[in-house]
Order: C-alpha cells, then sequence, then structure tokens
C-alpha cells in the first residue's frame, strides 16, 4: 500500500514536473518561432585589440538571440573602404559595417547608407544623441538633420614624448613640453644627435610614409594657422596664405631646425611609430599607444614608463589641436528592412557597456562622452585626460568626397618639398589644382 | 537480295522511315578528316572558352569600361572619349607616362646588355661559371614582396649601398628620396631580378650557334670580337628579340617594385601607369578612367612589340 502510494506520488511528482516543464517551454517555443530567422553580414577593420572586441559583443548578442547569425568578417585597415565599394559594386556589401569615419561623405551623397532610428537606439531626440558623444563624430555623421553613424572609437593624436630623453638633454617633460610650433622645432633641437648627415637621433619627426598620415599630421597645423582645406565655394584653399604658413611650419622642423631627416622615415615603416618606440627619434604624434605594442616594441620603456602624451602644439600656446577621427556603425540602405531593425538592435547592444569596450581596447576612447570615464579603470590609466582631451578638442579630418586624392596630392606636395627642397607656394599650387581637378572630375560624374 | 520499291505497291512503314532516312544518314556521317577536325575542336573548346570568358572577355569589358563613368556604387554612364580627354590634360598622367617609358627603356637596355653579358661570360667554359649562374638565377626564385622589402632596406640613406659607397669615397646618395635617383634605383632593382632570368634564355642560344662557325672564323684569323659581331649577333638575333620583347612587356606592367619600394614617390618620380591604373580604380573609385589608362598601357605595349617586330625584320634582311 504504502508502496503503491509512493510510486503514485512519484509518478503525481514526475507528471507534475513535466507538466511545468512544457508549460514553461511553451511560452519559449512559442517566442522563438515569433522571430524568424535573419542572417546578417557585418565586415571591419582589423586591429588586435578593437577587433575581437566588436566580435565578442556580436557573438554575445547573438547567443543572446539564437534566430540571428552574423557573418563577421574583417580586412586590413587601409582595405576596407575599397572592399566596401566593391561590395557596393557586386551588390556584395554587407548589411552592417564599420565605416572609417572619413568615407561617411562619399556614403552619403550616394545614399549607400540609411538614416539611423534613434528612437530604437534609445534616444530622443537627434540634440540628445548629438550630445552624447565626441563633436568631431557630430560633424561627419549627421546630415539634414539625421544621423547616419552610430559611433565607436573617436581619437586624436597626441604628441608622445621620450621622458628618458627629454631628461638627458636637461628638459623637464612636464613644464618643457612643446606649447607652440616654434618651440616643438627648439626642443626637437636640443634632443637631435646627428654626426654629418646621419641622425642617430631626431628630435622630433613627422610621418613620411603614407598620404593618410601625411593629412592626419598637416590637419591641425592647417587649421591652427587660421587655413581651411576648402573654401565655402568647395574650391581647395591650402594654397592659401594660411596654407604655405602652416607648411612652412610643417617643414621647417627638417629645413629650419634640422631636427628631423625626412628621408629616413620614407624607408622604415613596419609601424609608423617605430622609431619613436626604439628610442630612434624623441618625439612622435600619433594615436593613443597601447601599453602592449609599448611592451612588445621596448620591454625597458614600458617598464621604466619613461614615455607620456601630451596636446598638440599651436600657434598659441596651449591652443593647439590634434586630429580626430574614428569610425561609425552605419546600416546598407540595400539591407532588407527586418535586417535594419535587427542591426539596430545590435548596434546598441554593441555600446551596452562602454567599459568593457576600454578593457578590451584601451587606450582608444570611444566617441561616448560619459557613462564610462568615471570609471576607475580608466581613471588610473597613465594620461588618460591627455587622451580624451585630445579627443575632445581635436580638430576633424577634412569631410571631402574625394579624400583619397586629396591625401595623395598633399603626399606628393610635401614630399616634393621636404625631399627636393621645392617652393612651397609652388607645391601647393599644384595640389590644390589636382583637387580642383578631382572634385570637378567627381561632380561632373 | 536487294528490294526494290514497285510501283502501285506500298512499303511497309518501317522499311519506308528506314529508307528515307539513309540519305540524311549518309549527309550526316563525316568523313575521317572532318571528324578528325571535330575532335581537335572539342579538345580546344575548353581552352577557347576559359580565353574568351576570363582573357579576351575582361579585356574587351576594360575597353568598353573606358568609355564610361563608373564609380563602382552606381551603374556605368556612357561619356564618349570623355576619360581620354581628361587623361590628356592631366599633368600626374603625362608625367607618369613619362616615368613608364623611362622605366621600359631603362630596364629593357640593361636586362637586355646584362643578360647577354652574363650568358657570354657564363659561356666561356671557366670553371665555376656554371655554378655562378645557379646563384645569379635564384634571385628569380626570391619572392618579389621580399625583394622589394630587402632592397628598400639596401637602399635606406643608412643602408648597406650607401656605407659601401661611403668606403670608396662617395658620400650619401638618398636613393629613394631623391626625384634623380628613385628611378635608377628601382631600374637597379628590376635588372638585379631579371636580368639572370634573361641570361639563361641567352646562353640556351649561345649553345645552340653550331661550334664549326667560330673554328671556321678562326682559321681565318677573325678576332673575338668580329665573331662576336658577325657571328653571334645574328645567330642570336631571334632570342634577343625575344628578351626585348618579353622584358619590355614585362616592365610594362610591372607594378609591385615601385608600389613598395618607393610608393611612386618621391612626389610622382617613380608612379608608372600600372600604379595609376590601381589607385585610380581602387584607391579613387574611378573605373571608367581607370580603364582608359590601362588601354593606353595596352597600346603602349602593343606598339612597343610591333616596332620591334618590324626593327628586327630589318635588321634580320641586313645580316643575311
Amino acid at each position: 500500500m504504502s508502496t503503491r502510494k509512493a510510486i503514485s506520488r512519484r509518478r503525481a511528482v514526475l507528471q507534475g514536473i513535466g507538466a511545468t516543464a512544457v508549460a514553461l517551454s511553451l511560452p519559449r517555443r512559442g517566442y522563438a518561432q515569433a522571430k524568424a530567422p535573419v542572417h546578417l553580414g557585418f565586415w571591419t577593420f582589423d586591429n588586435p585589440q578593437q577587433r575581437p572586441w566588436l566580435q565578442k559583443r556580436i557573438r554575445l548578442y547573438t547567443e543572446k538571440n539564437p534566430n540571428v547569425t552574423v557573418d563577421f568578417q574583417w580586412f586590413p585597415f587601409g582595405d576596407l573602404g575599397k572592399k566596401i565599394s566593391v561590395g557596393y559594386a557586386t551588390g556584395t556589401a554587407p548589411e552592417g559595417f564599420v565605416s572609417q569615419d572619413w568615407f561617411m561623405p562619399l556614403w552619403l551623397d550616394k545614399d549607400l547608407i540609411v538614416p539611423l532610428d534613434l528612437g530604437r537606439l534609445g534616444y530622443s531626440s537627434l540634440a540628445a544623441f548629438q550630445d552624447d558623444f565626441a563633436p568631431a563624430f557630430v560633424s561627419g555623421a549627421i546630415k539634414d538633420g539625421k544621423a547616419y553613424g552610430y559611433p565607436l572609437w573617436f581619437y586624436g593624436y597626441c604628441n608622445y614624448l621620450n621622458t628618458k630623453q627629454f631628461k638627458e638633454v636637461g628638459l623637464d617633460p612636464e613644464k618643457d613640453a612643446p606649447q607652440t610650433w616654434d618651440q616643438l622645432g627648439e626642443t626637437a633641437q636640443k634632443l637631435t644627435i646627428r654626426k654629418g648627415d646621419k641622425f642617430s637621433r631626431q628630435g622630433f619627426k613627422f610621418a613620411m610614409h603614407a598620404a593618410a598620415w601625411t593629412v592626419i599630421q598637416f590637419n591641425p597645423i592647417l587649421i591652427g594657422a587660421g587655413g581651411a582645406w576648402f573654401d565655402s565655394s568647395g574650391k581647395c584653399a591650402v594654397n592659401s596664405e594660411a596654407g604655405v604658413k602652416a607648411m612652412t611650419t610643417r617643414a621647417s622642423i627638417a629645413l629650419k631646425y634640422h631636427a628631423e631627416d625626412p628621408t629616413d622615415s620614407i624607408a622604415t615603416n613596419p609601424l609608423p611609430q617605430l622609431d619613436w618606440l626604439k628610442e630612434r627619434c624623441s618625439m612622435f604624434m600619433q594615436p593613443p599607444l597601447p601599453p602592449v605594442l609599448v611592451e612588445h616594441e621596448n620591454p625597458a620603456m614600458a617598464k621604466g614608463h619613461y614615455y607620456r602624451p601630451a596636446q598638440y602644439p599651436g600657434y598659441v600656446a596651449g591652443k593647439g589641436n590634434s586630429s580626430t577621427y574614428g569610425f561609425n556603425l552605419v546600416i546598407n540602405a540595400r539591407a532588407a528592412k527586418e535586417k535594419q531593425e535587427v542591426l539596430h538592435d545590435l548596434y546598441r547592444f554593441v555600446l551596452s557597456d562602454p567599459v568593457d569596450a576600454w578593457k578590451s581596447a584601451a587606450p582608444f576612447p570611444l566617441a561616448l562622452k560619459g557613462g564610462w570615464t568615471e570609471d576607475p579603470l580608466v581613471k588610473k590609466f597613465p594620461h588618460v585626460e591627455e587622451i580624451l582631451k585630445a579627443r575632445d578638442n581635436g580638430v576633424p579630418l577634412p569631410r571631402s568626397l574625394v579624400y583619397n586624392e586629396m591625401a595623395d596630392s598633399m603626399h606628393r606636395a610635401v614630399q616634393r618639398i621636404l625631399l627636393e627642397k621645392a617652393d612651397i607656394k609652388a607645391s601647393l599650387d599644384t595640389a590644390a589644382a589636382e583637387i580642383d581637378r578631382a572634385t570637378a572630375a567627381y561632380r561632373k560624374a | 537480295m536487294t528490294h526494290t520499291p514497285s510501283a502501285g505497291k506500298p512499303l511497309p512503314r518501317a522499311i519506308a522511315d528506314t529508307a528515307a532516312a539513309a540519305p540524311a544518314r549518309r549527309a550526316l556521317r563525316l568523313g575521317y578528316g572532318n571528324r578528325l577536325r571535330l575532335c581537335g575542336i572539342a579538345f580546344v573548346l575548353p581552352a577557347m572558352l576559359f580565353f574568351l570568358v576570363f582573357k579576351y572577355g575582361p579585356m574587351l569589358w576594360a575597353i568598353g569600361l573606358s568609355f564610361t563613368s563608373y564609380d563602382m556604387v552606381s551603374a556605368p554612364r556612357f561619356i564618349g572619349f570623355g576619360n581620354y580627354e581628361s587623361l590628356v590634360g592631366d599633368p600626374v598622367f603625362r608625367e607618369t607616362l613619362v616615368n613608364t617609358l623611362v622605366y621600359i627603356g631603362g630596364s629593357t637596355a640593361l636586362i637586355t646588355v646584362l643578360g647577354l653579358a652574363l650568358a657570354l661570360a657564363i659561356n666561356t667554359r671557366v670553371p665555376g661559371a656554371r655554378h655562378c649562374m645557379t646563384i645569379m638565377f635564384l634571385t628569380n626564385l626570391m619572392p618579389i614582396i621580399a625583394v622589394c622589402l630587402v632592397w628598400r632596406f639596401l637602399f635606406h640613406p643608412y643602408g648597406l649601398v650607401n656605407q659601401l659607397l661611403r668606403h670608396i669615397g662617395i658620400g650619401r646618395i638618398d636613393w629613394l628620396t631623391g626625384a634623380e635617383t628613385a628611378m635608377p634605383a628601382i631600374i637597379i632593382v628590376t635588372v638585379w631580378r631579371f636580368a639572370p632570368y634573361f641570361m639563361v634564355v641567352f646562353l640556351a642560344g649561345l649553345l645552340a650557334i653550331p661550334a664549326e662557325y667560330y673554328e671556321a672564323a678562326q682559321i681565318d684569323g677573325a678576332s673575338a670580337l668580329r665573331r662576336f659581331w658577325h657571328i653571334t649577333l645574328p645567330q642570336l638575333s631571334p632570342i634577343i628579340y625575344f628578351v626585348i620583347v618579353v622584358s619590355g612587356l614585362l616592365c610594362a606592367r610591372i607594378f609591385l617594385m615601385p608600389y613598395i619600394i618607393t610608393g611612386g614617390g618621391p612626389g610622382n618620380a617613380t608612379r608608372v601607369l600600372s600604379m595609376l591604373v590601381y589607385e585610380t580604380g581602387f584607391s579613387y573609385l574611378k573605373m571608367g578612367r581607370a580603364a582608359a589608362i590601362s588601354v593606353v598601357l595596352f597600346a603602349i605595349s602593343l606598339a612597343f612589340t610591333v616596332g620591334q617586330m618590324r626593327l628586327f625584320a630589318k635588321s634580320e634582311e641586313n645580316f643575311r
């Protein structure tokens, strides 16, 4: 009797558990059935820190949303824009991708990306959205009152100093960090060591190896000198008086102060900042420098931590600006409506934990102003205030539909001026004419 | 026994069909020669299709594209000769065209002369000459990227080449950053890479010249120079023609060397047409214009080949 009772009780318990399980599973099954499978393509650039973090966030999203699968692909930094262009041409562009800031004008001009639904991203208005991010982002991704990009990282270049070398020549790296371009030349001169025509150490150097760097490094000097890349009519204005002043400043480190060898960095560029990391130059302007890179290239420098970022010099002390650029999450205009909606949710999820982004990709700051900079982990990062200041005060890269042609023309001009000692005004006139031709051809096409 | 249809008496249907089909079958039946030809066409067809689809098709498409404005994201738009007109007025293109011609001329001349000189030296049958040939030929086995990177370091202002020059009293030369020296530097790398390859081609030609010619000339008292001028050169003329044409075409298409070693600089000093095609197409997204530049490059190659053919046809007649 008692055994029977026990068995029937056990059965009842098991039936109860079974019924509960079925009851619990029903809404889930119903929920899963309600969401149709969505497959997305997503492309980004490669970077040892940023790409793995983004990939992790997307993976977490797909784990939470099993109906969504993402074909995550990444390409070398310089190839991403070309890949996306070819993707659009062949109808194989992904539904979502990371756009480099300077490509935004092109996508916008050709209506290749859609305006974002800010409500879906959790914002009540465009103003609220704009207020949340660094100004450099806002200027590049907002058109006709609509936001086309959801910003990831945005950062400004800093002037990285080798504090040990500063001390060696009797300079205080805190007080004597150059505030003006003239001070930069004079300080670089003091730091330079050369025997005849051979530099053992360059006080400062501008990267000469790539057109992209030429623009990034010339941009703040030009703006600081009161110049602009284009005038209000869209004509190239780099050959203006301010442009000549800026280029004279740019060239002065090599030609006036003899503190850099412009022929040197063309030939050795496995990493643009390698000469600085190897202590062959004392100052170099670059994006925020990951400690892991310093550790890898110069363990002694990492251990002794004898480096620091400083703000760009200016024409007036304390008024220097760096170049700022960044990356936006965007949505392909050719993506189906339901995929666009899922991408909004995905992007919102990706950026929902900014502290995690910093943990994985420090010291690359997000464009997001608040919600993470107060975290103790961020605050204790060495010189983080300089990195954030550079982001917030930096001037954005020129917004141009012929960006690559402009960069190549300027690069040729800089090479002529520094390597062939060509006349500055004439070289800038040539560059401006080339850029205007490219702009005219674009408009005609 | 043969059945012949008799008037007024119809044949059974099957027999009638067979009789009607017989002449048609005879008409379809091919002779041995035709069948052989068809068989040959069948064998060649896949290769022909391959070339049509992957070689001549894209070539024709590129020519068509050169008459359009195409940015890779919108549909191509016909603009007639617009791309060619804009090229004529573009100083960067003109400079690049001159660079390309200088590069082709310089590299081809040096590759031919040096390749022949090396082959003659190897052909002297000095002990160890064949080993030297093997060592020299190794330059062709190195990956081109590695070659470019190594030479970039060698030509660095503080690199090995300048250090060696310093020992013989020559000061620093900015090989890759001087407008006058950058193109010669690229030509040096090209010759270093390709001359040993063509040396082997010349050597094969030299070995094919009958020794009796030289013996007879020697008996007649001809000097080494006269033997070279009157026997070696005429006998080698088809090979020389081959080397000039092939190396010229090779140089016309060169891309990686200037791209990696100098990036086309300083200024525009080492930018060649193939680099401009790449930049215009994939960096500036102007595919129509890039196609027009590639058509110009094709025309140069064609003109070079035809010119060489005529020149050598004349010189062969002269030798005869």
